[in-house]
């Protein structure tokens, strides 16, 4: 009973600030409620047992990817065009798409028999990083997944850096290194 | 009353239909980009969800594979932006419809 009750408070939060980034016309607001949105959602991990997902959540999301973002709106200064409309006149046709996109999954959900199974596993730091990094000839290999992210997440900031930076050996470049 | 599994499945189902309609119709880049980031949190929940719904050892796998979703919209997200200040550069306007540079 208690856990609806929390459920239902979270649910209700991260809901209603994922509307507030449909319907804020600052990009910056919308970025804000979206952080709050993922904090409600990271309570409501923690809420069904799996708590190391929610910090990983509340660090890496809330934190780092939020963080990011609300950095880029600041710099670049996004308000700059507010007289532009905030949505397309194909908006028109693309809302009842997804509503009805909703409406059948929705059906779907509702009409498919789903309960908690007693014997679930709590996923605590110490079972998570145990399977995580499970070495085992016959474990589940996850370990190699996470070797990939690392390379994944290097190429990424590399890429990021290239692509931000002015362009590489250009004269504007080489005067600027010339001066310092 | 308890909590069913099928709530929080409807949850899900609610943030990721928020975070297309914000991908699909807003027109500032901006968010469009929160809107994925929105669907994704929303897989994540499902995920989550429907690990709680299996026995135990199958359980854990729906807890790690939120963890590699995780960093790989940190990748996502740090590209992105990345492309955006690029575009931001050259066309001065966070407004979608005027990248249409190719032609799309």
């Amino acid at each position: 009973m208690l856990a609806l009750i929390y459920f239902i408070i979270l649910g209700v939060i991260a809901v209603g600030s994922a509307l507030c980034v449909l319907l804020s016309r600052h990009p910056l607001y919308g970025a804000l409620s979206l952080v709050v949105s993922m904090v409600s959602l990271a309570g409501i991990y923690g809420l069904l047992g799996s708590p190391f997902v929610g910090v990983v959540q509340i660090m890496v999301y809330a934190g780092a990817i939020m963080m990011l973002l609300t950095f880029v709106i600041m710099v670049l200064n996004g308000a700059r065009d507010s007289k532009t409309p905030m949505f397309d006149k194909v908006s028109l046709f693309v809302f009842p798409a997804i509503l009805l996109l909703a409406a059948l999954l929705g059906f779907a959900l509702i009409s498919t028999p789903l309960a908690f199974n007693a014997e679930t596993l709590r996923g605590s730091v110490a079972l998570t990083s145990e399977t995580l990094f499970n070495t085992n000839n016959k474990g589940p290999g996850y370990f190699l997944l996470f070797e990939v992210i690392g390379l994944l997440l290097l190429s990424a900031m590399i890429a990021a850096v290239l692509l931000a930076k002015k362009n590489l050996g250009s004269k504007e470049t080489e005067e600027i290194t010339e001066v310092h | 009353m308890e909590l069913q599994a099928s709530y929080i499945q409807i949850v899900a189902l609610a943030l990721f239909t928020i975070g297309l309609a914000v991908t699909l119709t807003r027109r500032n880049v901006f968010f469009v980009l929160m809107g994925i980031e929105l669907a994704l949190n929303a897989v994540n929940l499902s995920l989550i969800g429907f690990a709680k719904t299996l026995p135990a050892a199958a359980s854990v796998a729906g807890q790690i594979l939120p963890l590699f979703t995780i960093a790989v919209a940190a990748a996502e997200a740090c590209v992105g932006l990345a492309m955006i200040i690029l575009i931001f550069k050259s066309q001065e306007s966070v407004d979608i419809d005027n990248y249409s540079n190719m032609k799309g």
